[in-house]
């Protein structure tokens, strides 16, 4: 009686301690590496690099994504622009395949919305703060104090604030709320991009907004992930398609907290580049800018020839955790880029 | 009077029982409608990585969910930086399960390496690598040369150490129990060296859930008590079998030596196979010195006796061989778990050996253990182990 009770209680603990064991999937996977090795495996393949993964957020609809907001115009001939943006701090995302971290956002994405003006533009930015902690907007720009988002913090379930203020100056700026612990408030994703664009307008280019930033998914204030707008990888197994000799024009902004520095390597061309966009001459000519905290500017380029071309972190810890795409430059007169010959046969 | 007899049986099982029902009754609440009333606090996932081999062209992992609940592995990468994988058999581990997680990577010899392993709420695990050896594989040469290490580190010096019993035997009784109280001394310092390297072993491989030292401290005492019900049974018939007490002192001395070599092989052969070759030229120096010791504890006992040279060949055997064992396992299929396991079991036997000594030394001894023999001969042997220690 007491072995067969004994016995009971083994076999329960036994079920209690080693719940079913999960059942691999039969039959053998391969997979590439980055050298080229083909490995084949009876297992599961776990690689963020070339898995093309669901995402809630969608990197390729961000990047050419810009917010003008509802435009009216006032008695006095000035242009106003109202946007209404929503902060929320309890959303959990998968930001790499398999990896849900807690995203808190403006209007629901990691970056929020790219804001749009042309400068001298009146903004009216009403701000709705749904989140279970206080936040703010704060612009890089020029405004009067009371609009700073410093010392206005907005309560959170509902808590309103308006930011008004004119547009300027022409440039790209970042966004993002001001409460502390700072860190925090940004490393969880409340920034966004703002483009103040000259009266005269740019000359028109196929334009994309990218923000380098990272995830620190463990909390041990260094970045498990980088990447060009949140997803790791993602423009790696999506490439951004762009044609020969038309007008690229990029938008970034360095939000990487943790590390000091962060940088664009372009491969296969040399860029403009316009150090915060404020300056309608270009400074530089070249395949490398060094980005500290909330640094940004407006790179120029056009491809001559077709193919597919990488542009990363040169940085290459952070290219090898996430940031790093490519371009895949076709030329529309000619033949497709698949028709290329890679390297000598 | 039958009857009431089995009533009372029937009454005694039933009172042995009853708290194991209740014990069952309360799992089953907890576990089903009570779950609830005990939901609070965030259970984290943890996992841990137990070994890493350096095959061709690839890095495998060991992981083992060491945590409250189940996990999902993720991502791999190699020195933080993220490299495809695969996971076998599957990437979800139930608590205490583990996968294999084989990273293509083309490593460098003799270079460190930090394996680090991502589960699914984005916490990332790492485990440090010193320096990348190729794993060893199955071969003939191998294990000869195994073969040879064990015989330098266990069987030569103990052997050596035998010589010394014409000098014991020639000894007046109180230097002879010095000697043995040195024995005993010696074999002090030994369980206490396996325990220190069980704890260390444990601390640096296992997860906490393990329970390193309290696994540690259970093998041992099991190991202990065993070993001590057994010698007992063995001695209590030395009298009328063809062994004699001083053979079967020395036969359990040799046995719990050989335990404790076992657990030296192992680390001699996982040294290797870690590929700190200069590391283990040193410990096998160092453990041959250390040894000579051991042959002078078995010889101690036999020297009362009538001399047996085929029974103390035999017992040096017995003593020296399983290095041989210990450096083929800890170097082909080295796991820190039995090695854990080796180490406290060898510790037990020593423990149990020291009380055979000094139980007999005692009976020897009119009922005495605080004569200067003894106390310095103790003394003595820890202190010897010690300075020769420093050459390991």
């Amino acid at each position: 009686m007491m072995i067969l009770l004994l016995s009971l209680g083994i076999v329960f603990s036994v079920i209690v301690f080693f719940p079913s064991f999960s059942d691999a999937e039969s039959g053998p996977k391969t997979f590439v590496t980055h050298s080229g090795a083909v490995i084949q495996t009876s297992g599961e393949i776990i690689d963020p690099l070339y898995t093309v993964s669901t995402v809630e957020f969608d990197p390729m609809e961000f990047l050419r994504d810009f917010n003008y907001g509802k435009v009216s115009q006032l008695s006095d001939g000035t242009v106003l622009r109202e946007f209404t943006i929503v902060a929320e701090d309890d959303k959990i995302m998968e930001v790499s395949p398999g990896v849900f971290y807690n995203v808190w956002t403006f209007n629901g994405t990691v970056p929020g919305p790219t804001i749009r003006s042309t400068e001298g533009d009146l903004l009216r930015i009403t701000f709705i703060n749904n989140g279970s902690k206080e936040h703010t907007m704060h612009f890089h720009g020029i405004h009067p104090a009371e609009m700073d988002g410093v010392f206005e913090p907005v309560g959170g379930n509902g808590g309103q604030f308006v930011y008004e203020f004119e547009a300027g100056p022409v440039g790209v700026h970042p966004y993002h709320c001001h409460v502390m612990p700072l860190e925090e408030h940004i490393v969880h994703g409340l920034y966004g991009v703002f483009i103040v664009d000259p009266k005269e307008e740019r000359s028109p280019a196929d334009e994309m907004v990218m923000v380098l930033n990272g995830l620190d998914t463990d909390f041990d204030t260094e970045n498990n992930f980088y990447a060009a707008n949140t997803i790791p990888f993602y423009y790696q197994h999506h490439p951004i398609q762009i044609n020969t000799d038309e007008l690229i024009r990029i938008y970034v902004v360095n939000m990487v907290e943790f590390d000091p520095i962060n940088n664009f390597h372009l491969h296969g061309n040399l860029y403009k580049y316009y150090p915060t966009g404020t300056d309608l001459v270009p400074s530089f000519y070249t395949d490398m800018i060094t980005l500290s905290q909330t640094e940004r500017g407006i790179m120029e380029f056009e491809y001559d020839f077709p193919g597919k071309y990488l542009f990363h972190a040169h940085k290459v810890e952070f290219s090898e955790k996430g940031w790093t795409g490519i371009f895949l430059v076709n030329d529309p007169t000619k033949k497709t880029v698949l028709e290329i010959d890679y390297g000598t046969k | 009077m039958e009857l009431s007899n089995n009533m009372s049986k029937g009454k005694i099982i039933a009172s042995g029982v009853i708290p194991f029902v209740f014990v069952i009754l309360m799992m089953v609440y907890i576990f089903g409608p009570g779950a609830d009333l005990l939901d609070f606090g965030v259970l984290l996932p943890e996992v841990t990585i137990e070994k890493i081999d350096f095959i061709d062209s690839e890095i495998q992992a060991t992981v083992r969910n060491t945590g409250h609940i189940p996990v999902e592995v993720v991502m791999a990468d190699v020195n933080d930086r993220i490299q495809p994988a695969a996971v076998e058999p599957d990437r979800f581990l139930e608590r205490f399960e583990t996968t294999l997680v084989r990273i293509p990577f083309e490593w460098n010899v003799a270079e460190p390496y930090t394996i680090g392993i991502t589960v699914e709420d984005g916490t990332r695990f790492e485990k440090e690598v010193e320096a990348a050896a190729p794993a060893l594989e199955l071969s003939l040469d191998l294990a000869i040369f195994f073969a040879i290490i064990g015989t330098y580190v266990g069987i030569i010096p103990v052997m050596i150490g035998l010589l010394w019993l014409p000098f014991i035997k020639k000894i007046s009784k109180q230097k002879y129990h010095f000697f043995l109280a040195l024995t005993a001394g010696l074999l002090l310092f030994l369980a206490i060296d396996s325990i220190e390297e069980a704890v260390e072993v444990s601390d640096e491989n296992l997860a906490s859930s393990f329970n390193g030292t309290l696994l540690v401290a259970t093998v041992t005492v099991l190991s202990f008590l065993g070993l001590y019900y057994a010698g007992n049974k063995l001695v209590s018939k030395a009298n009328s079998s063809k062994f004699t007490k001083p053979v079967a002192i020395a036969l359990m001395i040799s046995i719990g030596i050989g335990l404790h070599n076992f657990g030296e092989g192992l680390a001699i052969g996982a040294a290797v196979g870690m590929g700190s070759i200069a590391f283990s030229t040193f410990l096998i120096v160092g453990f041959a010195l250390h040894n000579t010791t051991e042959g002078l504890a078995i010889a101690a006992p036999m020297s009362r006796g009538k001399l047996m040279l085929g029974k103390l060949v035999a017992m040096g055997i017995i003593a020296g061989s399983p290095a041989i064992f210990g450096a083929w396992i800890g170097g082909f299929v080295y796991s820190p778990f039995t090695s854990v396991i080796f180490f406290g079991i060898g510790a037990g036997a020593i423990f149990q050996v020291i009380v055979v000594i000094l139980k007999w030394i005692y009976d020897e001894n009119d009922q005495k253990l605080s004569t200067m023999a003894v106390v310095s001969g103790f003394a003595v042997g820890m202190s010897v182990m010690y300075l020769t220690s420093i050459l390991v």
